[in-house]
């Protein structure tokens, strides 16, 4: 248990220390408006990033996630503007898309047994191509107002968004470290012939997994679509490699059987303050995505050094 | 699984079969650029003639080169999602020093030796420091793309001296790319063959500490992987940079995902251990005959995408169920 | 072996399925379009009433020293890299603005949103903007405007109510007649063209396709459109499509139109690495130096823009006006600097005036 804690705590220092520079750097960086908005804004990543945990855990990885999340925005518009459908039920059911198309994920990796890397290389072509036919690039526009309450509303002044990330954050936390199923997955990362030959059910729990991972995508495309009131078909291109490096920065090996969500959490915290802490005291984008690159590197070979001194 | 796949193909009967068996995910992809030459060519004959064919590879020659040094990596285990910037930043550096007064041969030189160091030393990285290959590379990626528009604010470079243009030149009316491509693919795929080092490549990507146990040295063999790798890469830029008039000093968008899926579809195993550079070569062709025949097929351009796609994943379920069958 | 073939059946299948399946993409949108009339007649300016938004409780900014930043759709591409040089001209003529140029490194809009988020929380003064969509970038700007901050966009615009002004380069009819006009006088009245375009979901692209189309059936109805297709801003993905439509139509292509700065130079090296320079036109909106080496060559004619670094000149001055409270909502005209009174059109929009054709002749004129 220590030593899966060493790295989020050193995530921890570092993550304190680069809010500590960035709020001697600007003091706009450390209010509580900045700060709830940084939270509504890396929601939807947020939100991916708890899945992904899990399937990187168990020695997979999702590359379709940002593709999905296109694909469920341009259903949601779909279903609603040209199949006519009240916006609660085009919400469902682009949402169950989105699942879906996690699950099919699920089941070329399982089914199949295509290597996870390259099945959702695949489905992230296939994914963002549905999404770019199936809307012949017309975006859907015209809500209504109720709808935007859940990308721009608050609720006692914390963003609406936010509040379902830290839920989701907890759920997800709760299932991963105390659950069977949380076990199960570890099991799996760790060494999945052993954890099949000990009853996991390794197929029926990497299928959820995907399937989740898809449906959190979905969830955040919904978010994203009221958060900017339309739709186009390249949302969410390159969301996939923000998730993964924030979950890979937060602990959880690529190699699986190691990461949790607070590391996931610490991992995403620590990218946001800097995107929006560097951008505030003046640092240009492309030295934004620098910094990034740097902060990733040492930050995993701190833990590396202290891993192997502790006699790994 | 590969003791599995290696001990199966012991078993097979006539080396017809053998050689099918090994090479299948090879003449997968070869027999489907036939094909497509064979169905689009009936459509519109224009497909096959010189000036096409010649688009198609002295045009993605670069794609198929920089796939060889990706073979490579991902038979030993590893994998480098940074090889898009990587490749843009060597085509800067180059068409930098060209337009600068230095001589062609520094132009081409040391962009290719800035590719060998900065691989090796990630090799190093990975190999020495055990930091999974995709963690760092994922780094690399974000630190060469923000440090290319740092330095060049993407501002585009012109007038560059026509010695420097290798992709320009012709021989025998075919582009020099070709060449390129033909020549480093034989030379690798022999020397992954017969080397010693080639050889301890697919013994450290398959099983590393078996490899040790057999009295190599895996952390020198991941370091030199990725130095060659470099090499490949370096020359994969100097192809792409003198293929247009104009240098655009910013990433090529999605050159990672395609050069990685070209050394996949190929038949190397992302699992390590198996595939050749042959394959690569071959899928890094058939993408570039799939992108054109699309056009001369006449497919909505709303879903080019998703064919693409779905032939990515049609080429792997095959492979899936070809291996299935032969374990 | 037959799985392997029913894959195979299965993939060709679903090829020649979708081949015969979708209309042919013109890269147009499916907006209303008035084209111009065939010959030299001026458009007609439409008067408007003010329809842009406005700052709540923006401070008194009159002759102080304001920060601007510029958030364009991407850096990196020579057609922003010269608005970029105006606005840079212009605020050191000022003199009391501090302007920098900042944004994404692809077209994104996910991107671009969380750039000006950060620039809002900065408690920047103004902003300038071209937006990567239209709709999707005005909760953002609205949000600007609420914190008292004066928005500006040019080139490519928000939906009105988001920004306070919008200088545009050109009505989006008068650059299609100019492009096809080009075109047919160079390819002639019966002569067969393709488009090389960014993406489908660009919108100033797909609004002057629409134009182009509208215009050419009633001015050029014999002309031929053979095909559109996208190359995002890459230039050896424009390169490669150009080249793929020469190769597939052959003799029948006698133009190309590039519709984006990256787009139009790559098509013309596309025709010279063919050795068609004569045979096959390119016509289209590019940045004089990327354009040089053919235009020199005698492979491309004319090349159509507005004056870019015009462009993001005359922005910034609209700003420093807006910002000083001398332009107000309702005013016909606006002064800015060496370009002189800039009309005011449809409402909140400024004019910067007429596309320019750039030739041989008066190329070298330019940097940028």
């Amino acid at each position: 248990m220590s030593r899966l804690l060493k790295h989020e705590s050193i995530l921890a220092i570092l993550t304190v220390l680069a809010l500590a520079i960035l709020a001697m750097q600007s003091d706009k960086f450390f209010t509580t408006d900045n700060l709830l908005n940084q939270g509504r804004l890396m929601s939807e990543v947020g939100l991916v990033a708890l899945a992904m945990t899990f399937v990187i855990v168990t020695g997979g990885i999702d590359l379709s996630v940002g593709s999905i999340l296109g694909l469920t925005a341009i259903l949601l518009g779909v279903f609603w503007k040209n199949v006519g459908l009240p916006l609660p039920v085009a919400i469902g059911l682009a949402v169950a898309c989105g699942s879906l198309a996690g699950f099919v994920n699920g089941l070329i990796i399982t089914r199949f047994r295509v290597p996870p890397l390259i099945a959702t290389l695949a489905t992230l072509a296939l994914y963002r191509g549905l999404a770019e036919g199936i809307s012949e690039a017309r975006s859907v526009r015209g809500y209504p107002e109720w709808f935007f309450f859940l990308g721009q509303g608050d609720i006692l002044g914390i963003p609406v968004q936010l509040c379902l990330l830290v839920i989701a954050a907890i759920t997800a936390g709760v299932i991963l470290a105390r659950t069977p199923f949380g076990r199960a997955t570890y099991a799996i990362g760790a060494n999945e012939t052993a954890a099949h030959f000990s009853g996991i059910r390794v197929n029926a729990t990497k299928l959820w997994i995907y399937t989740a991972a898809g449906f959190l995508a979905s969830i955040a495309a919904v978010i994203f679509v009221s958060r900017v009131t339309t739709t186009r078909s390249d949302m969410g291109t390159g969301l996939e490699l923000d998730v993964i490096t924030g979950v890979v920065l937060g602990g959880t090996s690529i190699f699986g059987g190691k990461g949790t969500i607070i590391g996931t959490a610490l991992g995403l915290i620590l990218i946001q303050a800097l995107k929006n802490g560097l951008s505030l005291s003046g640092v240009k984008g492309d030295g934004t995505i620098v910094v990034i690159g740097v902060v990733l590197i040492v930050a995993i070979l701190a833990s590396a050094i202290f891993d192997r001194n502790k006699g790994g | 699984m590969t003791d599995v796949v290696m001990s199966s193909r012991g078993l097979q009967r006539s080396s017809l079969r053998r050689f099918v068996g090994n090479y299948g995910q090879e003449l997968v992809v070869l027999l489907t650029i036939v094909l497509l030459f064979v169905v689009v060519g009936s459509y519109n004959p224009r497909f096959l003639s010189e000036t096409n064919m010649n688009s198609i590879f002295s045009g993605n020659a670069y794609i198929a080169v920089a796939a060889i040094g990706m073979s490579l990596v991902i038979i030993s285990g590893h994998i480098d999602v940074s090889v898009g910037s990587m490749i843009g930043v060597i085509a800067t550096m180059a068409g930098t020093l060209a337009v600068s007064g230095y001589p062609v041969w520094v132009a081409w030189l040391v962009p290719v030796v800035f590719s060998v160091v900065v691989n090796a030393s990630v090799g190093a990285l990975v190999a020495y420091m055990r930091i999974p290959s995709i963690v760092v590379t994922l780094g690399m990626l974000s630190v060469l793309k923000g440090g290319l528009i740092s330095a060049t604010g993407g501002a585009w470079i012109t007038d560059m001296p026509p010695a420097f243009m290798i992709s320009q030149w012709r021989i025998f009316g075919i582009g020099t790319p070709v060449y390129f491509m033909v020549v480093l693919t034989l030379l690798a795929a022999l020397y992954m063959r017969f080397s010693g080092f080639g050889r301890s490549i697919y013994a450290v990507g398959g099983n590393m500490e078996a490899a040790r146990a057999a009295g190599l040295n895996p952390e020198r063999t991941v370091v030199g992987v990725f130095a060659l790798h470099g090499l490949f890469a370096g020359l994969a830029g100097l192809l792409f940079a003198t293929q247009l008039q104009v240098i655009q000093s910013t990433v090529p968008p999605n050159l990672e995902l395609t050069v990685i899926t070209a050394s996949v579809i190929g038949g190397v195993s992302i699992l390590g251990g198996t595939g050749t550079v042959i394959g690569s070569t071959f899928a890094a062709i058939l993408f570039a005959t799939i992108g054109s025949a699309l056009i001369f097929l006449n497919v909505s351009a709303y879903w080019l995408r998703s064919v693409l796609g779905l032939m990515i994943l049609a080429t792997v379920l095959v492979d899936m169920i070809r291996r299935r069958r032969s374990t | 072996m037959k799985k392997l073939i029913v894959a195979m059946t299965m993939g060709l299948g679903l090829l020649s399925s979708t081949a015969l399946a979708q209309s042919a993409w013109t890269g147009g949108d499916d907006q209303p379009t008035s084209p111009l009339a065939c010959d030299a007649t001026p458009a007609v300016a439409v008067a408007k009433p003010y329809d842009g938004g406005e700052p709540a409780g923006a401070p008194d900014r009159a002759g102080k020293k304001i920060t601007v930043v510029d958030v364009p759709k991407l850096i990196g591409i020579g057609y922003f890299n010269a608005t970029t040089k105006g606005i840079l001209d212009a605020a050191a003529e000022l003199g009391n603005v501090d302007a920098k140029t900042d944004g994404p490194t692809k077209a994104n809009i996910d991107e671009q949103i969380t750039f000006l988020d950060n620039y809002i929380t900065s408690g920047v003064d103004g902003i300038l903007f071209a937006a990567n969509d239209p709709v999707a970038i005005a909760p953002v700007l609205k949000k600007a405007l609420s914190k008292g901050i004066n928005v500006v966009g040019y080139d490519a615009n928000s939906t009105p109510d988001a920004r306070q002004w919008f200088v545009n380069q050109a009505e989006f009819n008068g650059i299609a007649k100019s492009l096809v006009d080009n075109l047919a006088k160079e390819i002639g009245e019966d002569g067969a063209f393709a488009i090389v375009t960014s993406t489908f979901t660009t919108p100033n692209q797909a609004r002057w396709i629409a134009e182009m189309g509208a215009y050419a059936a009633n001015c050029h109805p014999k002309m031929k459109w053979l095909e559109t297709v996208e190359a995002q801003e890459d230039n050896t993905l424009s390169f490669n499509q150009a080249t793929t439509l020469i190769n597939k139509y052959g003799d029948e292509l006698k133009g190309i139109v590039g519709m984006t700065s990256v787009a139009t130079p790559a098509s013309a090296e596309a025709v010279t690495q063919a050795k068609l320079c004569g045979k096959v036109a390119v016509v289209g909106l590019a940045t004089p130096n990327a354009m040089k080496p053919y235009v020199k060559a005698d492979c491309v004619k004319s090349v159509v823009l507005w004056n870019p670094v015009d462009l993001g000149y005359a922005a910034m001055h609209v700003l420093r006006a807006v910002a000083d409270g001398t332009l107000k909502a309702g005013a016909t005209s606006v002064k800015a600097g060496k370009l002189g009174d800039l009309q005011v059109i449809n409402g909140s929009e400024i004019l910067l005036g007429a596309p320019y054709t750039f030739t041989k002749e008066n190329i070298d004129g330019f940097d940028f």
